[in-house]
């Protein structure tokens, strides 16, 4: 099964060097082992896309409250949600405070 | 006690069982003691987590107390020499606050410093120990999941469609020779290591090969072996990253599971490599597989298997359509991959490569070299890729008896089809050529394929009869060849064929195929009196009024898709390592039906004109029990409920049909808007009638439905294709997915139970 995990931005502590070389460790080793198959940033200022009618409106962002937007990524492979959890967990003990969602990716078979 | 914690539980152990039970081993010195501590520390957690919460570094508390249980079992047993001062060496601050779980953190995480540096080597060490060539394969499998992958007992035998004692037997047999031959925990070194290496490959690639045969319709556990195979390989190519076929077995299996999505078709088919839609294709998995592949590169060892079929396997994941494929490539690759792993099925593929690469003449020169290895015998591929062969040199009457002889020995029905077809279109040609070149070149004989023609061309034959007729002739006509002069068809060859072909049939179906026999013996002879005057060899109305044997088969194939034969080489993983049991593709899987049947009665050749004798003389007729087929007995229907690898959808359907004793056709054409649920009915949509049933299904019929409002009662895994729409009745407005056929729910039953559906109605 494959899991999307985002965090919010909003109140996040700004990374110290020190939590920067644990997560850097954290994602090779995830990696590694299969179970980190895609992550990164996101540009909290994206740009908003809307289609009504057959109308397509683009709009520049910031679309969102900067506590709602979505700053990071990773996509996961594990084998319940709850291994998923506590892949969350290893992550969120490194960064300290702040949010996010882990969401289940449909495959095919699913 | 909450579920959740439960779940939690089962999630943590499973991330981190192989590095309890590894560093437990080390410990004790003992694979079946330390699985037992692990167990008694997944216990504590199961016992202590719901209530107090799961700790925040579990894998840290599991390893406490596992350890704590372990010092614990030394003390009992008084072993406290060397060991045990190694370990308080080991412990050292832990040691005061041993014995209370949960109590001291600071204990814990000593501990689990202390040891940490090692672990890893500690589970590379329970790998090579856990696949020791000693043990059986399947010991080796089961003991592997186990201890690695911390899949429990259940869980393996529902993966491998065992029964849950044979798993546990199988785990503690390999547990107790592991400790007679007193196995030492460690990294083999020196000459031993390649082959130590080799079994612990072909353990994980068995599991991977088992999960890539799965079907949709096999318990989610089974699929999941794929997954799991590839997380061992991963995680032994983090342990030993300088080994290149570690890598290379990764990329194979990262590369063969990327394309797992297009490798079966809307009702399960499979998809032959070059038809597959590639953008179904998981590019994310094929990255993975490319850098893989390209760590095992930078391993400086000679390449063995894996890394060359990796290699291969990335060819076709670069190409992006089939014609971009580098065959050239290909072709290299195999012959190196020939020379580290020299089989008939290597070389088969090579040839198919070579073929591809540098023309036909290349790939059936090596072909040839093939015909007559033992491995092939009853295996369909090698005649299908020398008819492809040849039909592409120009060589269409050779191609056809390829054709034909693939198309007899084939199991899979649309795979048939094509052959046939093939063969057909390839008739097509050189009945064509042979009109061209010599026009009117008068035959000495009627041929088998004109006699069968005329005789089903007869018109005092109603359709059903006719239909049933030529499927006997066909028979005849694959195994003898189109060609063979009638006279030439002797009562033992057809004996021989009928063994072969209808041997463990019904009675009934073996005496419906005698009777076809019967009835063109005793037709050829009246045809051959009614022309005597005019003499066989002139034709005339009789025996050759059928002058174009193939022109009656549509020949839609003659320029269609490309053939069985060059796709489906190089999909199957067929080719692997030494000494692992059968893998998937292994054309031993794939023989043909039991031995040949007797050869009865003498060759009675007909009198000289070209008519045979009695050719059903070597047949007998066999007795037909009274029912045409006996229901199973209920001590099997009941244990059909008992068992837990049988999915909701098949449980309900087999339920529903055993407990209606309604016709299977019937039963799949219900449709949700149909039902009475509370009536324990539903309309038939083929009929007029009502289905009804009892307390069984109707438990479980509201799963089934799932709040669905019309549609199919009975769905299919997979949506349909784009290619295929169903027609608007079979297609379920609410999922996309299209009602479930006869021949899928039929094909899943007998191979569950070995019965056809029919047999579950009780009468």
């Amino acid at each position: 099964m494959r899991f999307l995990m985002t965090t919010m931005g909003g109140d996040m502590a700004p990374p110290t060097e020190a939590m920067h070389a644990e997560m850097a460790a954290f994602v090779e080793e995830m990696t590694r082992a299969g179970v980190l198959l895609a992550t990164g940033g996101l540009d909290p200022a994206g740009t908003h896309i809307s289609s009504s009618g057959g109308e397509i409106t683009v709009t520049d962002g910031p679309f969102t409250e900067a506590k709602e937007a979505i700053v990071s990524f990773a996509l996961v492979e594990a084998r319940s949600k709850e291994e998923a959890v506590e892949l969350a967990r290893g992550f969120w003990k490194i960064v300290g405070d702040g949010e996010g969602n882990i969401q289940q990716v449909f495959g095919p078979e699913d | 006690m909450s579920g959740d914690a439960h779940r939690a539980v089962d999630a943590v152990w499973k991330m981190e069982s192989a590095r309890i039970v590894a560093g437990l081993v080390r410990m004790v010195g003992d694979v079946g003691l330390a699985e037992e501590l692990a167990q008694d520390a997944l216990l504590a957690a199961l016992e202590q987590w719901p209530e107090a919460g799961v700790p925040d570094n579990p894998g840290a508390w599991l390893m406490a107390v596992a350890k704590r249980r372990a010092i614990d079992h030394l003390r009992r047993e008084e072993r406290l020499g060397l060991r045990h001062e190694r370990l308080a060496h080991d412990l050292a601050t832990g040691q005061e606050t041993a014995g209370v779980p949960g109590a001291a953190r600071t204990a814990e995480d000593d501990i689990d410093a202390a040891l940490d540096g090692e672990v890893g080597d500690d589970v590379l060490r329970l790998m090579f120990v856990s696949c020791h060539p000693a043990l059986p394969a399947e010991s080796r499998v089961a003991l592997t999941l186990r201890l690695l992958g911390g899949l429990r007992t259940e869980e393996i035998a529902r993966a491998f469609l065992v029964s849950e004692p044979t798993v546990a037997q199988r785990v503690v047999r390999a547990k107790r020779t592991l400790a007679a031959l007193k196995i030492p925990f460690e990294v083999p070194e020196g000459p031993d290591r390649e082959a130590r290496l080799s079994s612990v490959l072909g353990v994980v690639y068995l599991v991977f090969n088992e999960g890539y045969a799965a079907s949709a319709g096999d318990d989610l556990m089974r699929q999941d072996l794929c997954r799991e195979a590839l997380r061992l390989g991963r995680l032994l190519a983090g342990l030993a990253p300088g080994e290149a076929e570690v890598h290379g077995l990764v990329a194979l299996m990262e590369l063969q599971a990327s394309r797992s999505a297009a490798r079966t078709g809307a009702s399960g088919e499979p998809v032959a490599l070059h038809e597959q839609n590639r953008g179904r294709w998981d590019q994310l998995l094929i990255r993975r597989g490319f850098t893989a592949l390209l760590r095992a590169r930078q391993c400086a060892a000679p390449f063995g298997p894996y890394v060359l079929q990796a290699a291969i396997a990335a060819c076709h994941a670069r190409a992006r359509t089939a014609e971009e494929t580098d065959w050239a490539q290909i072709a290299a690759l195999y012959e190196a991959l020939a020379r580290v792993l020299p089989t008939p099925v290597v070389q088969l593929n090579r040839a198919v490569a070579l073929a591809m690469a540098r023309g036909p003449e290349a790939g059936l020169a090596l072909v040839d070299t093939l015909v007559g290895e033992p491995v092939f015998k009853g295996y369909h591929r090698l005649p299908s890729v020398r008819g492809d062969l040849l039909a592409r040199l120009g060589r269409h009457d050779e191609a056809r008896r390829e054709f034909e002889r693939a198309a007899a020995l084939t199991l899979n029905g649309p795979e048939r089809a094509i052959l046939t077809g093939r063969a057909a279109a390839c008739a097509d040609i050189t009945a064509r050529e042979t009109a061209g070149a010599g026009r009117g070149t008068p035959r000495a004989v009627v041929t088998l394929a004109e006699a069968a023609d005329a005789f089903l061309a007869r018109d005092d034959l109603d359709a059903a009869t006719v239909r049933s007729y030529r499927q006997t002739m066909n028979r005849l006509r694959r195994d003898l060849g189109d060609d063979i002069p009638l006279p030439d068809v002797t009562a033992a060859r057809v004996a021989e064929i009928f063994g072969a072909a209808w041997g463990d049939a019904a009675p009934a179906t073996w005496n419906r195929h005698r009777g076809a026999v019967r009835s063109f013996c005793a037709w050829a002879a009246a045809a051959q009196e009614s022309i005597a005057g005019r003499g066989p060899s002139t034709g005339g109305e009789g025996l050759s009024a059928a002058q174009e044997p193939a022109a009656q088969e549509p020949a839609t194939a003659a320029g269609g898709p490309p053939t069985v034969a060059r796709g489906s080489s190089a999909d199957a993983p067929g080719v692997s390592a030494a000494d692992q049991g059968s893998p998937v593709g292994d054309p031993v899987l794939d023989q043909g039906g039991g031995p040949v049947g007797s050869v009865g009665g003498g060759s009675v050749d007909g009198p000289g004109g070209g008519v045979p004798g009695d050719l059903a003389a070597g047949i007998g007729r066999r007795p037909e029990p009274r029912g045409r087929t006996r229901p199973m007995d209920r001590p099997q229907v009941e244990a059909l409920w008992e068992r837990p690898d049988i999915a909701p959808r098949e449980r309900a359907l087999w339920l529903l049909l055993h407990e209606s004793a309604a016709g299977t056709g019937h039963v799949l054409s219900l449709n949700v808007e149909d039902l009475d649920l509370a009536g324990r009915r539903g309309k038939v949509a083929t009929g007029s009638g009502w289905v009804h049933w009892r307390s069984g299904t109707a438990e479980l019929l509201p799963y089934l439905v799932a709040g669905r409002r019309r549609g199919p009662l009975f769905l299919s895994d997979r949506r349909p294709g784009p290619g295929r729409p169903p027609a608007p009745g079979d297609l379920c407005p609410e999922t996309g997915r299209r009602r479930l056929s006869y021949e899928r729910a039929e094909y899943l039953f007998k191979r569950a139970t070995g019965h056809t559906l029919d047999q579950l109605r009780t009468r």
